[in-house]
């Protein structure tokens, strides 16, 4: 059975065979235990249990002392792109807006400030650009994931 | 007499104390905000009361709510934990006013130390060694960045400025250089006034090198005001420590008898009762400075109890109830590691996690203490700090005690939120942590540029196999673990009945 997981580098492809009880992928061997972990056989003879839940789309895996979260794509789903990382990382409160609209930015500028946590996180511009749109005000609650400003990126 | 103890802190700690108090046969009280309603602390209590209102400053920080709550509730001492206000002289004051046993040092000793320029002074007077730096009294915000200005070049750099009124990294920022100082000084002033309601700030001379190391101190009303040893923490991440231990790995006889009759000094120079933690700067060639005096139970407070044997929390209890504290000499035995275990992304520079806590399995076996407010099925939000647990080892020797940290983090299980594990298991190789030459710049040295996990290519393809199976077998349909599960469980049949047969 084919499933497609993203990575760094793009989707990664893992095709798993099932046989009798056992599963097999290259030279690696798995079974599923009573409690619903796994345990694997690796293909240099070592053997560990792996502990997995799902949350989402998302599969967790407990492994040798590793722990994984892997996001699984939905065949036929097209991936996200993303806009230069100017998201807010955590749900908060806006505390300053450092640019306007229309203003040059270096890379590494500060571009907003968010508390989250009780603590200060900076919006930092990845790239140089001209800011295009600034979307949340000082003293502004922000969810997660939330676009906070936008911006041009660099052609070449 | 204390009878009944209400514990004004959320988690962790408060779970530490409901336990002490319910071994020492003290009934409880506990107040939650509602989104605490299912936390374990609440559980853990004999009663406990809802506190109206949504943020921090409405529930855990609201002096009078809590305070009316122990009148109608009957108790009659208030533990406060660390944190929120636990290091508020005006509750301590209020609490005490109002009949109520305060389980923690007098408000006067708490306002002198928890006043870094009084502490200072307090300090200096009493023969114990400080760190150059200076006090910024200005509130207005033009008048407080000049004066930060003109005393930079009287302390020196590197530099750190920290919140007058602050602690737990907040409202902290070190400073290189004199180009970084105003935009380190705005945002330490911003954080420290959101933090603790007090713009303040302080600065001292960045010691660089140094270790951070504590003495813990008890102190009771019966004339003894004694030390518990030393403990270590100095492996700091964002000014927040992240590994703990004790004894210190480089401490001598001498130095560990000067710093102990150190802080008893400091204790006894505000007439000190209950635990407290006088804070040094332990520099290479011996000398210490004094940092602070922590007027609280710590977080690292399990290191120094399983090495000493002293249940710090329980002596906490009999020294508010006016009995004398119950240990004798003391007796340093073993090595103790604690690490804590934070909802954080370590690798996208400690960026605070949050998510389901799907699967939490911790690590068990000889040795190993868990102190932790959550548990399986809980959900790890934005509103408190993102501290989830602390795993504490004991071993014989420093070694064996690196040894058994290092099984430990192996074994624990944490699925649904991503969190500093693995972090924690890496600094267990670090040969800085293996010969317990640790510094305060440690993480910064070591990861200048942030630190990513090394993952071995077949441990990785054998998680990506896990997964693949995981979704072929549709193993989150049928765990226990799943949050699915719970959802698909369907309403309750109306026909349960529960038989009980009466012979």
């Amino acid at each position: 059975m084919e499933h497609q997981f993203s990575g760094p580098d793009g989707p990664i492809d893992v095709t798993v065979e099932k046989r009798g009880d056992e599963w097999l992928l290259g030279g690696r061997k798995a079974t599923i235990e009573r409690d619903g972990r796994l345990k694997v056989h690796l293909a240099n003879g070592e053997v560990g249990y792996a502990t997995l839940a799902k949350v989402g789309d998302h599969w967790w895996v407990h492994f040798a002392g590793h722990t994984f979260n892997l996001e699984r794509i939905e065949p036929g789903a097209s991936q996200s792109g993303n806009d230069g990382g100017l998201t807010a990382p955590m749900p908060g409160k806006v505390l300053e807006v450092l640019v306007d609209v229309g203003q040059t930015v270096e890379s590494g500028q500060t571009l907003m400030v968010l508390e989250a946590m009780k603590m200060e996180h900076r919006i930092l511009a990845a790239t140089p650009g001209t800011v295009t749109e600034v979307f949340f005000a000082s003293g502004d609650q922000v969810q997660q994931g939330s676009v906070l400003l936008a911006k041009t990126e660099p052609e070449d | 007499m204390v009878s009944k103890v209400l514990v004004a802190n959320r988690g962790e700690i408060a779970c530490r104390i409901l336990r002490a108090c319910n071994e020492a046969g003290l009934a409880t009280v506990a107040v939650f905000a509602e989104n605490d309603a299912t936390s374990l602390f609440v559980e853990l209590a004999d009663e406990a009361v809802m506190l109206s209102g949504e943020t921090i400053t409405e529930t855990y920080l609201d002096q009078s709510q809590i305070l009316s709550i122990a009148g109608a509730s009957g108790a009659d001492a208030i533990h406060p934990g660390f944190g929120f206000l636990s290091e508020r002289a005006d509750f301590a004051r209020a609490v005490t006013q109002a009949g109520i046993q305060w389980i923690g040092p007098s408000a006067d000793a708490i306002e002198k130390m928890g006043d870094k320029m009084t502490a200072r002074i307090t300090m200096r007077d009493a023969g114990v060694p400080v760190i150059p730096g200076e006090e910024i009294e200005q509130t207005d915000e033009i008048e407080a960045l000049a004066a930060i200005e003109q005393a930079s070049t009287r302390v020196g750099y590197p530099l750190l400025l920290k919140a007058s009124s602050g602690g737990g990294g907040k409202g902290m920022r070190a400073v290189e250089r004199p180009e970084e100082l105003l935009d380190a000084a705005r945002g330490a002033r911003r954080e420290a006034l959101a933090a603790f309601g007090d713009g303040r700030v302080y600065l001292e001379r960045l010691l660089t090198g140094s270790k951070h190391v504590e003495i813990q101190v008890l102190a009771d009303r019966h004339g003894r005001t004694i030390h518990l040893g030393e403990r270590e923490c100095s492996v700091q991440r964002r000014h927040q420590k992240v590994f703990e231990e004790a004894p210190c790995a480089t401490m001598t006889e001498e130095i560990r008898a000067a710093m102990g009759d150190a802080a008893v000094a400091a204790a006894m120079a505000v007439n000190y009762e209950g635990a407290g933690t006088v804070e040094f700067l332990l520099a290479p060639n011996g000398e210490f400075f004094f940092l602070e005096m922590n007027t609280r139970i710590q977080v690292e407070h399990p290191v120094t109890e399983l090495v000493t044997g002293v249940d710090i929390v329980r002596e906490q209890l009999r020294i508010a109830a006016g009995e004398p504290m119950s240990c004798g000499e003391l007796h340093i035995r073993g090595h103790a590691i604690e690490v804590r275990l934070y909802a954080e992304d370590a690798s996208k520079n400690f960026l605070p996690a949050i998510g389901p806590l799907a699967v939490f399995i911790p690590p068990e076996g000889p040795g190993i203490r868990l102190d932790t407010g959550v548990r399986q099925g809980d959900e790890v939000t934005p509103n408190y700090d993102p501290m989830l647990a602390k795993l504490i080892v004991w071993a014989p020797s420093r070694i064996e005690a690196l040894q058994r940290m290092r099984r430990a983090l192996d074994e624990f299980v944490v699925l649904g939120t991503t969190t500093n594990l693995r972090f924690l298991r890496e600094l267990c190789d670090v040969p800085d942590v293996i010969d317990g030459t640790t510094d305060t710049t440690m993480i910064d040295r070591l990861w200048p540029q942030g630190w990513n996990p090394q993952v071995p290519l077949e441990i990785e393809d054998a998680a990506l196999m896990a997964a693949a199976i995981g979704e072929s077998a549709g193993l989150h349909r049928r765990s226990h673990t799943s949050p699915d599960a719970h959802a698909s469980a369907g309403p309750v049949s109306p026909f349960a009945t529960l038989n009980r047969r009466f012979p």
